[in-house]
Formats: C-alpha cells, sequence, structure tokens
C-alpha cells in the first residue's frame, strides 16, 4: 500500500509587520498553498496576524539532541559577555 | 441603529430575501458543525468546525437585520420557528453525506454566496450593501478553501475521482435551488435591490463550470450558443416553504436543547 500521509509543514507566525516570525506548531498539507489555509484555521483565528510562513518539514535542518558536543561549553567565556562594560541605558 | 426601509423600496421583499440568506446559513452552518470530531484529517476537522462557527455567525447578522425591520430576536428565529416555517433551500439541509460531498456542496455554496454578496455591493438598500461587504471578506476565504479541496480531490486518484463525480452529480440539481425565485423577486429586481436570481445562477454557472471542468470533474451543464444550460431538474421548494423530512429533523436537533428550557438565560 502507497503511503497516504501528507507532508508536515512548520508553521511560522507574525502578529505584526516588523515583528519576527515565531514558530507556533505545525500542520499535516498535501501542498504549501493547502498549508498556508490549513495554518490559518489552526494558528490565524484567534491572534492576530499579519504574515504567516510554512516550510515543509523535510527542509527544516536540525541539530540532533544526542549530540551535546555540539553546544558544550568547555571554558569559561563570561569575558565575551558584553555585561562588564555598562552600556548605558537607553 | 435602524434599518427602516426607505418607503421607495418593497419592503416585504426585502424581508423575504434577508430571511432566505439567514435560513440558508443557519442550515449549511449547522451541517458542517456535524464534522467537528469526525473530519478525515485533524486540521481540517479544526477547518470545517471554524467554517461552522462563521456561516453561524452570518445568519447571526442577517438575522439581526431583520430584527431592526420586525422586532422579533435572532433567538427566536432560530429557536421558535416551527420547521416548515424556514425558507432556507433544500441544499443546504441534507445529511452531510462522505466527505467528497461535504466539500463540494461547500464549495458550490461558497461559489454561490460570493457571486451573491458581490452584487449586493451596488444595492439601493444600503442596509443590504453594507451587510455583504462586511461578510464578503470571510465568504472569500471559504471559497478558496473548498475551491482548494475540489481542485485536488477531483483528479488525485480513481476513488477521489469517483467520490467527487458522485459528489457534483447529487449536489448540483440541489445547488440550483440557491436561485429558485422569490416571491415579489421582480420588485426587488426592478428597484435595484437585489440583480435577481437569474442573473446570479448565470454568473454562478460561469464561475463554477470551469473549475470543476479543470478539476475532471463534469457537471450536469451544455454550452449553448455560448451560454451554459442546465441540463438537469433543479430542486426547489424550499423558498416556498416545501422541504424535505432532512429539515425536520435538523430543525428537531437544532433546537432539542433550546425547547428543554425556552425561558433560560444563557
Amino acid at each position: 500500500m502507497t503511503d497516504t500521509q501528507w507532508d508536515t509543514y512548520e508553521v511560522f507566525h507574525q502578529s505584526r509587520r516588523g515583528d519576527p516570525h515565531i514558530h507556533v506548531g505545525s500542520v499535516h498539507a498535501p501542498d504549501p498553498q493547502m498549508a498556508l489555509q490549513l495554518a490559518r484555521d489552526q494558528f490565524a483565528r484567534r491572534l492576530k496576524c499579519v504574515s504567516i510562513w510554512v516550510v515543509n518539514s523535510r527542509h527544516v535542518t536540525a541539530t540532533d539532541y544526542q549530540d551535546e558536543d555540539f553546544f558544550a561549553q568547555l571554558t569559561d567565556k563570561s569575558y565575551r559577555d558584553p555585561k562588564n562594560f555598562g552600556a548605558p541605558e537607553k | 441603529m435602524s434599518a427602516e426601509i426607505p418607503s421607495n423600496l418593497p419592503a416585504e421583499a426585502i424581508r423575504k430575501l434577508l430571511l432566505a440568506f439567514a435560513d440558508d446559513e443557519l442550515m449549511l452552518g449547522h451541517r458542517d458543525s456535524e464534522w467537528t470530531g469526525h473530519a478525515p484529517i485533524l486540521e481540517e476537522d479544526i477547518a470545517f468546525s471554524n467554517i461552522a462557527q462563521d456561516e453561524l455567525g452570518h445568519s447571526l447578522v442577517w438575522y439581526t437585520l431583520l430584527e431592526q425591520l420586525t422586532g422579533r430576536s435572532p433567538d427566536s428565529m432560530a429557536f421558535e420557528r416551527t420547521w416548515n416555517e424556514f425558507t432556507c433551500c433544500h441544499f443546504v439541509a441534507y445529511p452531510r453525506g462522505d466527505f467528497a460531498y461535504t466539500v463540494v456542496r461547500q464549495y458550490l455554496h461558497d461559489a454561490a454566496e460570493q457571486v451573491r454578496l458581490s452584487s449586493l455591493g451596488q444595492s439601493s438598500y444600503s442596509e443590504l450593501k453594507d451587510v455583504a461587504a462586511k461578510l464578503l471578506p470571510e465568504e472569500s476565504y471559504h471559497l478558496m478553501h473548498s475551491q482548494g479541496l475540489v481542485e485536488r480531490l477531483g483528479d488525485a486518484t480513481e476513488e477521489s475521482h469517483s467520490r467527487m463525480q458522485a459528489a457534483v452529480d447529487a449536489a448540483f440539481p440541489q445547488a440550483l435551488g440557491l436561485f429558485e425565485n422569490l416571491d415579489g423577486e421582480e420588485n426587488l429586481v426592478s428597484a435595484n435591490v437585489f440583480p435577481g436570481n437569474e442573473h446570479l445562477r448565470t454568473k454562478w454557472l460561469e464561475k463554477v463550470v470551469p473549475v470543476l471542468d479543470a478539476a475532471s470533474l463534469q457537471a450536469p451543464v451544455e454550452a449553448k450558443n455560448g451560454r451554459i444550460e442546465i441540463s438537469c431538474e433543479p430542486d426547489y421548494g424550499g423558498r416556498h416553504r416545501s422541504h424535505t423530512a432532512h429539515l425536520k429533523e435538523l430543525v428537531q436537533d437544532l433546537q432539542k436543547v433550546y425547547r428543554m428550557a425556552p425561558s433560560a438565560k444563557w
């Protein structure tokens, strides 16, 4: 039997122009256009929304939770933080 | 707010027109809501529940305008009339069928609704014009959704095609009931309140037949001298309160809770 499961699309929601698009979840859809429509119903019905992006989940390249070394912080790097410079308040 | 009908316009026919719009939306909204928890995929389940609420919301807008003319509340209109007092077409009251039938019915309805609401932008009755302008964007979204499904399911697989074609065969003659003539319609047309059902039906045919065609679905029509002519028997009766048993069953269901305690405050 052929696989009838649709692709998943990751949904990114923007509530105001200029704000970042924020990942809010995913939808199953047969193609990107349908994914946009379904994302509208799942995620833009109650939240104020000016723009949605959908990205086929296949196109997301992600790190692996098993690969802890990828994010390892082995030495003290606090000197790199800008926190000691006392930047003036805006 | 007063929505009083100017004395040069046919008041009785306008009330009939508003009632037909309101009753259609109420019944279709109820049928759509029957998919909540049952649609083939979760995303469509939510989409149809959303559309159901939109259609009920539209019926409320029409009933509210009627209330300003007659004094009868939307709740009373929806819950206190008997089934043979409604003037919805048969089309919107049929059982939900399979998902193909639901999609085709919704598409044929949404296209008719868009044609209807767009045409009211020129209405001589300003309240009608305002309400139509308010509802149009939401109906345009419904159309995008249902047309998208028709285009994808029409020729996706052998099974989807045969189910969709069977749905068109069943729903098309029923959908023509949306355009059944109203009593006093000629007065609405001559007063420029409404362009008339025949005009809307022509516009609708020009819209839906090419879309169905592109989705490999055959509607019961023939092209004659550059015009699309219908080659099936329209399912009429609803506008004149001659209903099927399906409406009776639907109205019982719709009013069941309300009738348990009619004086309850919600």
